[in-house]
């Protein structure tokens, strides 16, 4: 399903963010990412929707090599991938409706979203997506009037009417307080079993990623250095990882 | 050791006090009186005059503690000297008319003059700002001269009559301003230098701007009251204004004013309706976060700016040139007015939304043009309207101008009745103006303020 | 993570009940079509625009293309001198419009003035700016005769009405800590304008200045038209005369030149101006670049 194979991401400046990564992820995994600030976590989960630049090895994704794809072939991926963001991401001014129904946007002929004329079907979905993340009564509401856990579930509304075969998270969670993060989390997890959608989360605590995840990804300075079951994470794997001893600090709750 | 000297900080250097700029700028009006006495009286002995102000000069650079070398003073005074009595040359050959031959050596006095200084300022400056010195100094007397020459002023200009009014020629003639603005300038310049501050270049520039202009275009304050004493009588003339008049020779008089009124509100709404739209694709082309590609935002961002050089009047005489003088020249002229505004207040809004979201859809897949539609556009939706509404407002003020030229509307008949010298009717279509603006004015700030 | 069960709560309540969907956005759609659309037609009517003037027109602009290329520069000496009388107009007339339209911003200003004298202020102000500089040139020419000196006069006095406005705003805007610290150390009206107003607002309305400077600079040029000095009458008649259209064309490429080169300078200064910094401008960086490096102070030789 999605198959790093030695795959080497270099930013414009130089950055070598993501060093000879190799991972299989089966469909229907539900896969969580970690490591310090700067590991190349976001970079990872943005190879695989082709938003970073790939210079080296292969990210096939779908079937589909996502290194020198053509826009056309990126465009058709990424409608299969739902991608979910730690600042929401929505559009404030635009009511919650149309911000699901951006999901929608690659599966609808150019003049029907030019003239805002969404089919039944499509307007049906979305309303679907808004209720899985059960906030169907805020359809019609300004995104800007929710809070940061409804405007999440926004996000992930948005992401499921693509109708995905993948979900990426990029900490999902981060801008939450805990009650709301697990709640978020329990969605995701609960659309994981449900739909059978591949997802890759990636989290900065690590009690969280315990508590959800069931296989684990580690990054240190773009490369991998744990991929396993998350049950068998001893304290000595962590420090593989943080390259120091688990801290409060790495814990949502204490 | 002292008490205090223990208390002080182990490497504490203490700041040293800045220099206060106030001396500079006494500094520099010494500078320049000293000039200005140069520019009036090198006449006779230049040499001398003009030693003697290099002397003052070099007396001002000594005090401020800018120039302390003998070496200095001994070029400076050289130069002054040289400067001076190369203008003395000047004027003695300026019996006949004078050509830039006669009057650039003049200008050389200067720049060597300003090069002295330049360097006996160069230990308190960079040879940078030395360099940038002497350039400014030469561009300040070489170009008013030059220009002094075109005009054919300094061939007017006697000596004599220099001698008998030295007071009033000062305050006009351009002669004796080429040599006052040049130090005045550099003047200015050398203190921004020394204080690294602006301020002071930047207020000797726009003095020197504002005398040349005042004199370039003769504006006269005195003229301005002798002609508003006068005021009464031209006032008959537009008051009352006549609403009324024949069409064409021997028809009733009508209210004829009505029709082009309208077509110039067509010509407004048109252009504004047209401009907006086309600016939408432009200005989204011209802004970073949503331009497809490098070449396209340069290419939009550059025509942008270039459209925006030509004045309302331009694109009506360029249309009219095409179309022939009629309102449909007038409607182009305003959607490329529009057009030009518009893309710039838009692309400038698009610039500075957030990003999020445009990422958000190109996630899912989205093409560009869908991005922007439905990720950038509601962001800058309110603003788009208000620009809007602003620029149909500017749009009825121009569509009036455009007139003028014969690119229809009320305009053309203002252009009209004004060649015929019929000023009351002049008046009743200024009127008509005036108030049109105003309600629309209003209006528009009604709208605009409930919008935010 | 027992509990996540419950909190999925659709199979358990049954269907949620799903809001209608808002009629308004829809109507206010249709309004604002209507509202575009309608003026639009009423004005492509009125100006009958015919489909034989749209299809002619491609063509129109063709030859104009034809006649105005290659651009004629033979007399690119007299275009600058044109250029310079318009940019000598438009000086001025920031300069009165500066000047005046200084004390009329701190009289228009709600938090200065009363309201008793901001009222008539602020109406006399909104009138000068309804008249445009062309209109007003009209009037003054006969007053004036034709030349730069009415021109600058209408320019100028068009921009005390928007600089008027403008200044007021920025006045409006300032902090009142200060005003009122100097008020309350027992300072007068006047000195808490001076020093509690004017160093607060200056930075913005020497920039608005110098905005208004480019704004002059266009409109000097159209009053040349009328004969009121300036590029504006070179590029009008030599469009006039065919033959002559290269000709006006070069000096419109040169006016555009110039104002192009003008707007750069004086938006970097007014950026300067208002955050304090030195722009970013290649001419700036280029300066930088040149007195960053101090040389060792020499021995005079
Ligand atoms: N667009 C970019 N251009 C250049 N360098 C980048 C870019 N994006 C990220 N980087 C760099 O790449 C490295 C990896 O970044 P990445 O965003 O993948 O880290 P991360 O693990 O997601 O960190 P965080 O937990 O802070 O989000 C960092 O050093 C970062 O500075
Ligand atoms: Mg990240």
């Amino acid at each position: 399903m999605i198959e790093f194979t030695n795959a080497t991401v270099v930013y414009p400046g130089g950055l070598k963010a993501l060093d000879d990564v190799t991972v299989t992820i089966e469909p229907g995994e539900f896969v969580v990412v970690v490591g310090l600030s700067g590991a190349g976590k976001s970079t990872m989960l943005r190879a695989v929707n082709g938003f970073v630049p790939i210079v080296g090895g292969s990210v096939k994704v779908l079937d589909q090599e996502v290194r020198g794809a053509s826009n056309k072939d990126l465009r058709g991926l990424r409608s299969n991938i739902g991608m979910i963001f730690q600042t929401f991401n929505l559009v404030n001014r635009a009511r919650v409706m149309n911000n699901v129904l951006m999901g929608r946007l690659a599966q609808v002929p150019r003049w029907r979203s030019t003239l805002g004329m969404w089919p039944e079907d499509d307007k049906e979905l979305a309303l679907q997506a808004l209720e899985r993340v059960d906030i169907i009564e805020k359809a019609y509401i300004r995104a800007s009037d929710l809070s940061g856990g409804q405007q999440q579930r926004v996000g992930i509304a948005r992401a499921l009417a693509q109708d995905p075969k993948i979900l990426l998270a990029d900490e999902p969670v981060a801008s939450l307080d805990p009650v709301t993060s697990h709640m978020v989390m329990r969605d995701l997890q609960r659309i994981n079993r449900d739909l059978g959608i591949t997802t890759l989360i990636n989290l900065h605590f690590l009690d969280l990623a315990r508590a959800y995840g069931k296989r684990l990804i580690g990054l240190r300075d773009g490369k991998l250095v744990y991929d396993g079951d998350i049950a068998d994470v001893s304290d000595e794997v962590f420090r593989d990882i943080y390259g120091r001893a688990i801290t409060p600090d790495d814990l949502l709750e204490t | 050791m002292t008490a205090i000297d223990a208390a002080a900080p182990v490497s504490g250097v203490r700041p040293q006090e800045p220099t206060s700029s106030f001396r500079f700028v006494v500094g520099a009006i010494v500078m320049g009186v000293g000039a200005a006495i140069v520019g009036a009286a090198t006449l006779g002995i230049g040499w001398l005059w003009g030693a003697a102000t290099a002397g003052v000069v070099y007396g001002v650079l000594w005090w401020l503690g800018l120039a302390r070398s003998p070496i200095d003073a001994g070029i400076m005074v050289i130069a002054g000297a040289v400067s001076g009595q190369w203008f003395v040359a000047v004027l003695d050959g300026r019996a006949g008319p004078v050509d830039i031959a006669e009057t650039t050596p003049a200008a050389l006095g200067f720049v060597v003059f300003g090069a002295a200084v330049a360097w006996a300022l160069r230990h308190r400056l960079t040879v940078a700002a030395a360099a940038l010195v002497t350039v400014s100094w030469a561009a300040a007397v070489a170009l008013p001269t030059q220009y002094g020459v075109g005009l054919g002023i300094l061939a007017d200009l006697g000596r004599r009559e220099l001698r008998e009014g030295v007071l009033q020629v000062l305050g006009s003639s351009f002669f004796t301003m080429v040599p006052l603005l040049a130090v005045l300038f550099a003047g200015s310049l050398t203190v921004a230098l020394a204080t690294k501050r602006a301020a002071p270049a930047s207020v000797g520039l726009a003095v020197v701007m504002s005398v040349i202009s005042f004199n370039m275009i003769e504006f006269s304050v005195v003229e301005l009251f002798t002609q508003a004493s006068q005021i009464g009588d031209l006032a008959k003339e537009f008051w009352p204004p006549t609403w009324t008049w024949p069409k064409t020779i021997g028809q009733e008089p009508t209210n004829v004013i009505i029709d082009p009124f309208i077509e110039t509100l067509q010509i407004a709404v048109v252009g504004a309706t047209l401009g907006c739209l086309m600016a939408l694709p432009l200005a989204f082309m011209a802004a970073r976060p949503t331009t497809p590609d490098e070449p396209t935002y340069w290419g939009a961002k550059s025509f942008m700016n270039v459209i925006r050089t030509i004045p309302d009047l331009f694109w009506a005489i360029i249309f009219t040139a095409a179309v022939g003088f009629n309102a449909f020249a007038g409607a182009l002229a305003m959607v490329f007015f529009s057009l030009a505004i518009m893309s710039k207040l838009l692309s400038e809004t698009v610039d500075s939304i957030e990003l999020g979201p445009l990422e958000a859809a190109r996630a899912t897949g989205s093409r560009h043009a869908q991005v922007i539609q439905y990720a950038a556009l509601p962001q800058v939706l309110p603003n788009y309207v208000a620009y809007a509404l602003y620029i149909f407002e500017l749009n009825v003020r121009a569509s009036v101008v455009i007139g003028i030229v014969g690119a229809g509307g009320i305009g053309r008949l203002l252009n009209e009745q004004r060649n015929f010298f019929q000023w009351d009717r002049v008046m009743a279509i200024v009127i008509v103006i005036f108030v049109t603006v105003i309600l629309i004015e209003m209006v528009s700030i009604l709208i605009r303020r409930r919008l935010v | 993570m027992t509990d996540s069960t419950e909190l999925w709560t659709k199979d358990d309540t049954g269907p949620v009940i799903r809001p209608d969907e808002p009629r308004w956005p829809k109507i206010i759609r249709w309004i604002a079509v209507i509202v575009i659309i309608g003026p639009l037609i009423w004005g492509l009517l009125g100006l009958e625009i015919s489909a034989d003037n749209l299809r002619r027109a491609p063509g129109q602009m063709w030859n104009l293309v034809q006649q105005v290329w290659p651009p004629d520069f033979s007399e690119t000496g007299r275009t600058f001198e044109k250029i310079l009388e318009s940019l000598y107009v438009a000086w001025i007339a920031t300069i009165i419009g500066a000047t005046l339209s200084f004390p009329l911003g701190f009289l228009a200003a709600t938090n200065i003035a009363p309201r008793s004298v901001t009222l008539p202020v602020r109406s006399l102000l909104s009138g000068i700016r309804a008249f445009p500089e062309l209109v007003l040139a009209i009037m003054l020419i006969p007053a004036f005769g034709l030349g730069p000196f009415p021109g600058a006069l209408a320019i100028g006095i068009h921009s005390i009405g928007t600089l008027g406005k403008l200044t007021s705003e920025v006045i409006e805007g300032v902090d009142e800590g200060p005003i009122e610290a100097i008020r309350a150390s027992g300072g007068t009206r006047m000195q808490a304008m001076q020093f509690g107003v004017v160093p607060q607002a200056m930075p913005n309305v020497l920039a608005y200045w110098l905005y208004r400077f480019e704004i002059n600079i266009r409109a000097s040029a159209v009053l040349g038209v009328i004969g009121a000095g300036g590029i504006g009458d070179e590029i009008y008649s030599r469009f006039l005369f065919v033959p002559d259209r290269s000709k006006g064309f070069a000096a419109l490429l040169v006016m555009i030149a110039t104002v192009l080169v003008i707007d750069a300078i004086s938006a970097s200064v007014r950026r300067r101006i208002i955050t304090g910094q030195p722009s970013r401008s290649m001419m700036a960086r280029l300066m930088q670049r040149l007195f960053a490096k101090k040389r060792p102070a020499e021995t005079s030789s």
